[in-house]
């Protein structure tokens, strides 16, 4: 503990390092790749979550679904009076949203039925009712589309309209009134707006039915209260927090990069094997310089403390280099290549950025899963080394 | 179980740490059973060589043990934002029936492991080397605490459940708790502040004096009296919160991690207190843990003094 660092075994050291080039340069360079992949991996991760955090935190607060026989099944609207009798809710409003599979293309776009005298449950849609009129002009029906969905479209020849096939067979033609953004990519990629009419129309949904219904809680310390007199005045409903998708993004996210990890762990096994062997085979000229380091006086621990140094400065230097490089890959370069593992696979796979999420428990995570790793495989090559006879190898 | 990637690399580098324990353990049994400095026959110049293998694997473990212990209560505070009802580690901790005593173990295993490294460093600077016989004992003993060390932690991550819910610390750490930990909250504070203050005026007195032996078990002592007095008087004017005591809370960003600053400042002052008991090291040493002993202790004290004089001043009210 007390022993101080000796500077001139450090020196040693790194003169020791720069002697032997060849076998340095390719520890250094495995090294670095194997670091700068774990370590672009949990930056993406990172910085995908960060950005559904802030995704979810626009959404809203209690989503109530209706459940029949364990499965998600249309809400009656009446529904709607009843929650907004419940002290402490500011807003209930009832939503009609669904899927629509194009064939074509083999896309979903999720398609969002909205009404303009309602009290909007997303800032961005309160923007766009204003700007738009979901009105009939000249008897067509129209809606906004996201960017991708635009791109999709166009691609197909539905450069003005789109049809979309109702449940009966018939056609219901749709003019693109505009595009649409939202405030992440994420939300608006795929999406479609409409009016809650022509929604219903296309889907043959009920006057009187609704996808889900969304509250709104003035105080976020009221809405486990309010959940649970939801749950007691409608048993048959599956209620939905924003905190419970939180958990549930982490876990996915976790579960992702965990699973990564394990794949990961075979390479880093592989790593650990290789570097044992190379640090146990010694070439005659290595076994001289030992010899004559213990002629010369130094002791088994000397030696030993030398080679520690050794295998820190080379694996310390490659995590330092493997983490710059992941950050440049990352955040300059926006990962191509490995984004793809986590965004999905869907056609209309969204084009995000990748924020900047500077996070430190990360970088001590990928330091204990590389420096202490390198050092235990080296570990007992160098105490074989460190006692070495002198005589014997000097003859 | 949870696949988190802190999980799994504490678990990684658990396995290392098994593996290398063993290999320490085997060759520490063999020194401790045949070591005899006086020899100069093949087995004892071997067991020599065997014994820096030992000594490097048991420095190797503690030197990534420490900061490893770090990310530890920061991987627990991770896993209290998925798991339902947990505000901090102590949630975590009370999930499962193991935490209590893995904590428990670590703390133990960090004095055992930093003593040891005490006895290597002052086994080393004498030529004849008097206490490897002893060193490699106390590896022996402290194996048998590591190895449950690391079982448990792998029991603990595999048994926490996500979907249970589990306390938080505001109901672990209160008055009205069932559990032991609320027998501390029925001394009353005078007490407590009585006992705290005259343990560390106790440390004082045996610091001038130099009574090595005395001057270890006060250091002892406060240990424990000082995680009680943290717990039921300090914490609260850390958080400025009468009712919460937890200790686990002021570890996190909120309080600007001052827990890592007290718990360090804690385990440095009472460890260099214990080693002036323990070692018989030569009389230079010996004032140089004595001076750091009773620096460290006295910063805790002024530290956690200061959090309710500070309170005091910017509101006039004691909690």
């Amino acid at each position: 503990m007390k022993n101080k660092i000796n500077i001139y075994l450090v020196e040693y050291a790194i003169n020791a390092i720069l002697r032997q080039k060849y076998k340095s340069l390719f520890i250094v360079t495995i090294f670095t790749l194997l670091t700068f992949l774990l370590t672009s991996v949990f930056f993406i991760t990172n910085s995908i979550r960060y950005e559904l955090d802030s995704t979810v935190d626009a959404l809203p607060q209690i989503i109530v679904q209706k459940i029949k026989a364990g499965r998600h099944y249309d809400i009656d609207v009446n529904l709607v009076d009843d929650i907004l009798g419940i002290s402490g809710v500011n807003d209930a409003v009832a939503r009609v949203w669904g899927y629509y599979y194009f064939e074509n293309a083999r896309v979903n776009f999720s398609i969002v039925g909205i009404d303009k005298y309602e009290q909007q449950y997303k800032n961005s849609f309160t923007n766009l009712v204003k700007d738009f009129d979901f009105d009939d002009i000249n008897g067509t029906a129209t809606m906004l589309v996201g960017s991708g969905v635009k791109r999709t479209m166009q691609s197909n020849y539905y450069k003005e309209f789109f049809n979309f096939i109702k449940p009966d067979g018939t056609l219901k033609k749709v003019r693109i009134a505009g595009i649409f953004d939202g405030d992440t990519e994420l939300e608006s990629n795929d999406m479609i707006i409409m009016s809650k009419d022509l929604f219903r129309e296309i889907f043959n949904f009920e006057e009187s039915k609704a996808t889900d219904i969304v509250v709104k809680v003035a105080n976020p310390e009221e809405i486990a209260t309010v959940v649970s007199k939801i749950k007691l005045m409608f048993p048959d409903t599956r209620i939905i927090t924003n905190h419970d998708l939180k958990v549930s993004y982490q876990n996915i996210f976790d579960y992702k990069s965990g699973v990564f990890l394990v794949l990961f762990i075979v390479a880093l096994f592989t790593f650990f094997i290789i570097i044992y062997d190379k640090s146990s085979g010694l070439t005659s000229e290595e076994k001289r310089e030992i010899g004559i380091l213990k002629a010369v006086g130094w002791t088994v621990d000397d030696v030993l403390k030398e080679k520690l140094y050794e295998s820190f400065i080379i694996s310390f230097f490659s995590y330092i280099f493997g983490v710059g490089l992941a950050l440049a890959y990352v955040y300059i370069f926006q990962a191509p290549l490995i984004s793809n593992i986590f965004s999905g696979y869907s056609q209309l796979k969204t084009s995000f950025e990748l924020p900047f999420v500077f996070d430190f428990q990360t970088l001590f995570l990928i330091f204990f899963l590389s420096v202490p790793i390198y050092i235990a495989a080296i570990l007992i090559p160098s105490w074989k080394v460190a006692t070495l006879e002198a005589d014997e190898v000097i003859r | 179980m949870i696949l988190m990637p802190e999980v799994l690399t504490i678990l990684i580098l658990n396995v290392i740490f098994f593996i290398f324990a063993v290999i320490a353990f085997v060759l520490s049994v063999k020194i401790f059973l045949k070591w005899n400095f006086n020899s100069t026959d093949t087995s004892q110049y071997k067991l020599e060589k065997q014994s820096f293998l030992a000594a490097t694997i048991i420095k190797y473990i503690f030197a990534i043990k420490v900061p490893l212990f770090l990310f530890f209560i920061f991987t627990l505070d991770k896993i209290s934002h998925v798991l339902t009802g947990a505000m901090c580690g102590a949630g975590v901790v009370d999930a499962t029936v193991y935490g209590t005593y893995l904590l428990i173990l670590k703390i133990i295993n960090l004095y055992l492991f930093a003593y040891w490294l005490m006895l290597h460093s002052a086994d080393m600077k004498e030529e004849s080397q008097p206490y490897t016989k002893l060193k490699f004992g106390v590896f022996i003993g402290a194996f048998f605490f590591f190895i449950p060390e690391l079982i448990l932690e792998g029991l603990m991550f595999s048994a926490i459940d996500i979907d249970r819910i589990v306390s938080c610390c505001g109901t672990l750490y209160s008055s009205s708790a069932s559990s032991y930990i609320s027998n501390i909250f029925l001394i009353d504070t005078p007490v407590l502040l009585a006992l705290f203050y005259s343990n560390y005026l106790l440390i004082l007195i045996f610091y001038f004096l130099k009574n090595r032996y005395l001057f270890a078990i006060s250091n002892l002592i406060f240990i424990l009296v000082s995680i009680v007095s943290l717990i039921a008087f300090f914490g609260t004017y850390i958080y400025e919160l009468p009712t919460h005591h937890c200790p686990f809370c002021f570890l996190q960003k909120d309080y600007y991690y001052v827990g890592y600053a007290i718990y360090a400042l804690l385990f440095g002052g009472t460890f260099y207190g214990l080693v002036v008991g323990f070692i018989d090291s030569k009389y230079k040493e010996r004032i140089k843990n004595y001076n750091v002993s009773i620096f460290f202790t006295s910063l805790y004290v002024l530290l956690l003094s200061l959090y309710p004089i500070i309170y005091f001043i910017k509101n006039g009210v004691w909690l």
